[in-house]
């Protein structure tokens, strides 16, 4: 806890940095916000009274978190390289780990108000359950940290801002449009390996086993990523009007249950997550050699 | 006591800094002087244990820096050559960022900071944001946060760079306080006035290789044994000429301005024996004096202008 609590770097980059950037240019700041905060409740507006369901509640809050988060992170460690400040840091008695989670705790910590700004939205989902409302939650957060940890990681190893935020959006495109893409291009236009795929899972341990097929023959590249989550997230919480038949989809939901839709997919962000944090902790450790 | 022993570091083929050796005092101010890519900015950086040294090490109060560089850190203070400072925050709050980041007691942050503000001359500036100060201020503030932990051993690398007259002035006074206040000083730069008022001891680095080193007086006697001498004769030279070239300690020559450059190596004792010689053989000499090495004609001597 000390290593968060007494940590000057972690103040900095959630407090000091922050407030500079409302110094500077109050007028386009209080604009934005202003413009923001009425969007917010214009689509807040919407979600209660269209009915909204988890695709639409939790891939609006997905697509911000892909636009919001590498702007939490992709300039942690460039700008300390670019503006020259590193040296300085690295000779204090900070060590490797408070500088990592200064500066890994304050991107995370945005993640987890991005976060907390849709708690309205995914609680106020049509129809959605506890279980889906909750994996929601943990599906959104972790797909943030898993984006800043990159970002945080990519950031120490290529020292260059600008190059770390195009990685960064170029990554996500590649990953979140072109895999879908080619994963059609190869399954005769599937958009996704469907309800056949998993309907035969009925128990926890079938879905693990579910998870270990997929990963072998290439659907996991499709389950892994959180907007078709959210979709299916939205399917477990209720049979769809245009569905023909609910039998056979209490089945689907059923399977998604036993796979732990949502929390399984979270894991595996967390766990990426943890890996670039990892690398870039051990970055600090050795090249700063702390 | 920094002692630096054959600190080496190579980048493949090329030697950066050749096994370089030198001692400094508490009290020290080293000016470390060599042209641009003599080796300076490596030697500094292994020095603050940013890199590490191909071979070789040094110890700072018997701390080795190679082998442990997180003991050394927060005894020594340094200041890049380019330097960049967090921006968003007031001179105090950077000050507090550095304070607690070398953990100093939260009780004792306050007047630490007024102190080191107080010495670098920034207490007017205090609430200002960091963005806002001039260069000069900044390379300032960039010190204050140097001086912050009270270190023992300060590595100035070319802090006068990129500073206005006035801005310089304030720095080498900055730097004699310092030294005067028994921290070790070394302080890089190929600008020499720069450093020839403020130095006790020097160094000159030319192609990774510490050329020489020592107390600059000790350095400048030593060169001084090849002098020159100005005379400077009433009517023709001619005859002057032929008569100082009889002398065996005259080497050559040279007639500049009406004046004869003679470069002799002898010390002072000869130097009288030929004013007097000259004077008795009817020789009529309106100035007879030594010239005198500053820094510049030391690094002139010494160096052939190569990089490594």
């Amino acid at each position: 806890m000390r290593t968060l609590r007494e940590n000057p770097l972690l103040r900095y980059h959630l407090l000091g940095a922050t407030r500079h950037r409302w110094r500077r240019q109050p007028w386009l700041y209080g604009a934005a916000v202003l413009g923001i905060g009425l969007v917010y409740l214009l689509v807040l507006q919407l979600t209660v009274f269209n009915e909204a369901g988890m695709i639409t509640t939790l891939g609006l809050a997905l697509f911000v978190m892909c636009i919001a988060a590498p702007l939490m992170a992709y300039n942690l460690f460039s700008l300390e390289y670019e503006k020259q400040t590193w040296e300085s840091l690295a000779l204090t008695r900070l060590t490797a780990r408070e500088i990592f989670w200064g500066k890994y705790g304050a991107a995370l910590a945005r993640v987890a108000l991005t976060t907390l700004l849709f708690a309205p939205f995914l609680l106020t989902t049509h129809r959605a359950t506890t279980y889906v409302i909750v994996a929601a939650f943990i599906v959104l957060f972790s797909w943030g940290a898993l984006l800043v940890s990159v970002g945080l990681w990519l950031s120490f190893k290529l020292k260059r801002t600008l190059t770390t935020a195009a990685t960064l959006y170029a990554g996500q495109v590649f990953v979140l449009m072109l895999f879908p893409f080619l994963y059609a291009l190869f399954s005769g236009g599937e958009m996704g390996p469907g309800q056949s795929a998993i309907e035969w899972v009925q128990n926890y341990r079938d879905g693990f086993l579910a998870w270990v097929i997929s990963l072998l023959n290439g659907s996991l590249i499709i389950y892994a990523n959180p907007f078709y989550a959210s979709a299916q997230l939205e399917y477990m919480a209720a049979v769809p009007a245009w569905w023909w038949n609910a039998e056979g989809w209490d089945a689907y939901a059923n399977a998604l249950r036993y796979m732990l839709w949502g929390f399984a997919q979270s894991a595996m962000y967390l766990g990426l997550a943890a890996l670039f944090a990892g690398f870039a902790y051990r970055g600090v450790k050795i090249s700063w050699r702390k | 006591m920094l002692d630096v022993q054959g600190l080496r570091k190579e980048y493949g083929e090329l030697v950066a800094v050749r096994d370089i050796r030198f001692q400094l005092y508490p009290g020290d101010v080293f000016g470390f002087i060599g042209p641009n890519g003599a080796g300076k900015t490596t030697t500094i950086k292994m020095l603050a244990t940013l890199l590490e040294p191909t071979a070789g090490t040094a110890t700072l109060n018997g701390i080795d820096i190679v082998r442990h560089p997180e003991e050394v850190r927060p005894l020594l203070g340094y200041m890049p050559d380019f330097f960049g400072l967090y921006e968003g925050i007031t001179v105090t709050e950077y000050l507090e960022f550095f304070a607690a980041a070398y953990r100093i007691p939260k009780a004792q942050r306050a007047a630490i900071i007024d102190n080191v503000l107080e010495l670098t001359d920034l207490t007017v500036k205090k609430d200002a944001y960091v963005e806002t100060l001039s260069r000069g201020m900044q390379q300032r503030l960039c010190l204050a946060k140097s001086l912050v932990h009270d270190p023992i051993l300060l590595l100035l690398d070319e802090p006068a760079s990129g500073l206005d007259p006035r801005a310089r002035i304030e720095i080498k006074e900055l730097i004699r306080e310092l030294g005067a206040m028994g921290k070790i000083v070394l302080v890089s730069s190929h600008i020499l006035p720069e450093l020839a008022d403020f130095c006790n001891k020097i160094g000159i680095i030319e192609k990774g290789e510490l050329l020489v080193w020592g107390a600059v007086d000790e350095i400048v006697a030593q060169l001084q044994a090849n002098r020159v001498l100005e005379i400077r004769p009433l009517g023709e030279p001619d005859a002057l000429i032929q008569r100082l070239e009889r002398e065996s300690h005259v080497h050559g020559v040279e007639t500049r301005n009406g004046s004869l450059y003679v470069h002799f190596a002898g010390g002072l004792e000869e130097q009288a024996d030929l004013l007097a010689a000259l004077i008795r053989d009817g020789f009529r000499i309106a100035a007879f004096r030594e010239e005198s090495l500053d820094l510049e004609d030391v690094f002139m001597q010494i160096t052939k202008g190569e990089v490594s």
